[in-house]
């Protein structure tokens, strides 16, 4: 009940603020751009259906990490700062359920990011393959990959007590799991590209929504990397837990 | 003079034989010869290669290429977008022997293209190509652009009104 | 009330505390004395079950603060000293928060007598951001009496306002102490604020206790011109 507590107070600093809002209006304005582009311009529009709606898929993916993080990073060292956390500390609240309000508050921006794309994915993906399994797959392994990159973002503002310094090492670990998209088709055919994309929870995303969207496989394809990116939340989660009680002032 | 026709003559022969010794050990066709297919179809090109020779073929490279031949837009396309598998190595073609090479590939544009597959032995100077097989890409949109403008417009209004509204309640809580 | 036991803390080799021991007794208004980085915060954070000492004993009212610390925080309560405020938030908004912290919502009529308490009756509405310094200061006391603590912790509560708001101050802790039997415990380097506000004193300087005693007025002034002659400060 006390997580909740925190949880309502960070959805109130962070979302329902003029900041949150110009974040969900400018994720909109991009959505809408890149659909628009997609169904009307004849270069793009050369992809079927089902490859825009992976695309725009892997899009939506990245931007919920990416608010994620910076989400974490403010998240105790942002407190810290402002020197509103010695308060919450004072208050008969455990640091786990801190953490756990402002994990709450993080999935519940992600389920709002989810929210504004569905519009988006529909009018993408209607009239091609496999748009319903898709958005299921999309909802789950984007509340995994919410949960996986907001705590492990949490932990670290709670370790290094500032916001700066783990907003930056946080886009890091971003752009170095975004980083499969970069390699070539050939160079993500070796090994080494295999083994990279499979421990990388953002490369099992969307490979997952490759081989659902496109390919139209089952979930017996679709088992290993769900349960490695399964695997990353419970590291994930562990990390925080063990990051917030470690916190000090 | 004799003596230097003689000696052209041999060095003709010479390539000519060796052109030809290239030409008969490996061969390579492609199938099907003429496709007429619509865009965003994915269709697949066979190659079969054969080694004519008395000898096993190691390491050949096999590779497709499509140029296009519309009027006006000739050029050798990139074949990132329409197909992965570009290359295929082959460790060894027995004596006498086949192989047979898949490229799966998906229409992207539309126009007029020819389609070709080149083996390379490293046992010879020459490539060796099949001949060329037709591509017609009919142009064909499916999608609806007039159904993404309601949402491309409306949803950041929306979401603008939605923010409005929480802002003038907010505002008449606070003094 | 709290009875403190050879507390050792450090800090990458750095004892910012080294044995302390003290005691204050219920009804207190204690003076914790000493110049910047004697380790009055810390000591503070450690009473408040904030940090964990490296050895030692802290005991409020029969709670070990290191086994206990829920038991504790629902017994105390604390300014910091650099403390921080949801500034976005009216003071009301912000009361209800930490009110709900503690498992009990306030009534509007409980946030508006606490508020009045500390003299911001009326600015219940705007927003913390709004507030002057000293504004601010109030508002964070009347977060601090929020679980009607039986012990106070002040770090430093007048730092920086003006003398009506340290007046102001003083004045609200004094009624706190007599009326509502409120212990205090106040970190201060003021002599003026001890000199007013307390019954009893420590003194402590590179994380040890240099002086200790009962405050009689016009006598601090010396007791801390002695500590300085003595080389203890």
């Amino acid at each position: 009940m006390k997580a909740a507590y925190i949880m309502q107070k960070e959805i109130r600093e962070s979302i329902l603020t003029p900041k949150g809002f110009l974040w969900y209006i400018l994720t909109s304005i991009i959505l809408s751009i890149l659909s628009y582009l997609f169904l009307t311009n004849s270069e793009l529009s050369l992809l079927d259906q089902g490859q825009m709606l992976y695309m725009i898929m892997n899009f939506i993916t990245a931007l919920g990490i990416l608010i994620g993080l910076v989400f974490g990073s403010d998240a105790f060292a942002g407190e810290i700062e402002r020197g509103t956390l010695e308060a919450l500390f004072l208050s008969p609240v455990k640091k786990t359920q801190i953490a756990a309000g402002k994990l709450g508050a993080a999935i519940a921006n992600w389920v709002i990011i989810f929210a504004i794309s569905l519009p988006y994915l529909f009018v993408v993906g209607k009239g091609g393959q496999n748009l319903l399994i898709g958005i299921a797959y999309l909802a789950i392994l984007g509340t995994l990959l919410a949960i996986i990159f907001s705590a492990f973002s949490m932990g670290l503002s709670a370790r290094i007590k500032s916001m700066k310094n783990s907003l930056i090492i946080s886009f890091f670990i971003f752009l170095l799991a975004g980083s499969p998209i970069f390699l070539s088709a050939a160079l993500r055919k070796t090994w080494f590209g295999r083994v990279l994309d499979l421990i990388n929870p953002f490369a099992d995303a969307i490979n997952t929504f490759d081989s659902v969207v496109i390919d139209s496989q089952g979930f017996s394809y679709q088992a290993g990397r769900v349960a490695i990116i399964c695997g990353y939340t419970l590291l994930s989660l562990w990390f925080l837990k063990r990051s917030v009680s470690r916190l000090e002032m | 003079m004799k003596r230097l026709i003689l000696a052209l003559s041999s060095v003709i022969l010479a390539i000519t034989v060796n052109y030809a010794y290239a030409a008969n050990r490996i061969a390579v066709s492609i199938n099907p010869p003429f496709v007429q297919a619509n865009m965003g179809d994915k269709i697949t090109y066979t190659g079969t290669i054969t080694n004519n020779s008395d000898k096993a073929a190691n390491n050949i490279i096999a590779y497709i290429s499509l140029a296009n031949i519309t009027q006006g837009k000739e050029s050798p396309m990139d074949l990132e977008d329409w197909s992965a598998n570009k290359a295929i190595k082959i460790d060894a073609i027995p004596p006498h022997g086949t192989y047979e090479g898949k490229w799966p590939m998906r229409l992207i544009d539309s126009g007029s293209y020819v389609v070709y597959i080149t083996v390379v032995d490293k046992n010879s100077n020459i490539p060796v190509s099949s001949e060329m097989s037709h591509l017609d890409i009919k142009r064909i949109l499916r999608l609806n652009p007039n159904n993404v403008l309601p949402v491309a417009i409306g949803e950041p209004l929306l979401i603008g009104i939605v923010f409005m509204f929480i802002a003038i309640k907010r505002g008449n809580r606070v003094n | 009330m709290i009875t403190v036991e050879n507390l050792v803390k450090r800090y990458d080799g750095y004892t910012a505390l080294d044995g302390l021991n003290f005691s204050v007794e219920e009804g207190d208004i204690f003076g914790f004395l000493g110049p910047n980085g004697a380790g009055k915060t810390t000591t503070i954070r450690i009473l408040t079950a904030i940090i964990k000492a490296d050895s030692g004993n802290v005991v409020i009212n029969g709670h070990d603060v290191f086994k206990e610390p829920m038991a504790v925080k629902e017994i105390i309560n604390a300014l910091p000293e650099s403390n921080g405020y949801y500034e976005w938030m009216t003071a009301r908004e912000y009361l209800e928060f930490f009110s709900n912290l503690y498992g009990e919502e306030m009534s509007r009529q409980e946030i508006d007598s606490l508020l009045e308490a500390v003299g911001l009756h009326g600015k219940e509405g705007h927003l913390i951001r709004s507030y002057s310094r000293g504004m601010k200061q109030r508002l964070g006391i009347a977060r601090a009496l929020i679980n009607k603590p039986k012990l106070l912790f002040l770090d430093e509560p007048t730092n920086g306002l003006d003398p009506k708001g340290r007046r102001d101050i003083h004045d609200l802790l004094m009624d706190l102490n007599r009326k509502q039997g409120t212990t205090i415990f106040l970190s201060t380097h003021l002599l003026d604020d001890v000199e007013r506000l307390c019954n009893r004193i420590v003194i402590i300087n590179y994380g040890k206790i240099v002086r200790a005693g009962e405050v009689k007025k016009g006598t601090i002034e010396d007791i801390f011109f002695l500590s300085t002659k003595e080389g203890m400060l």
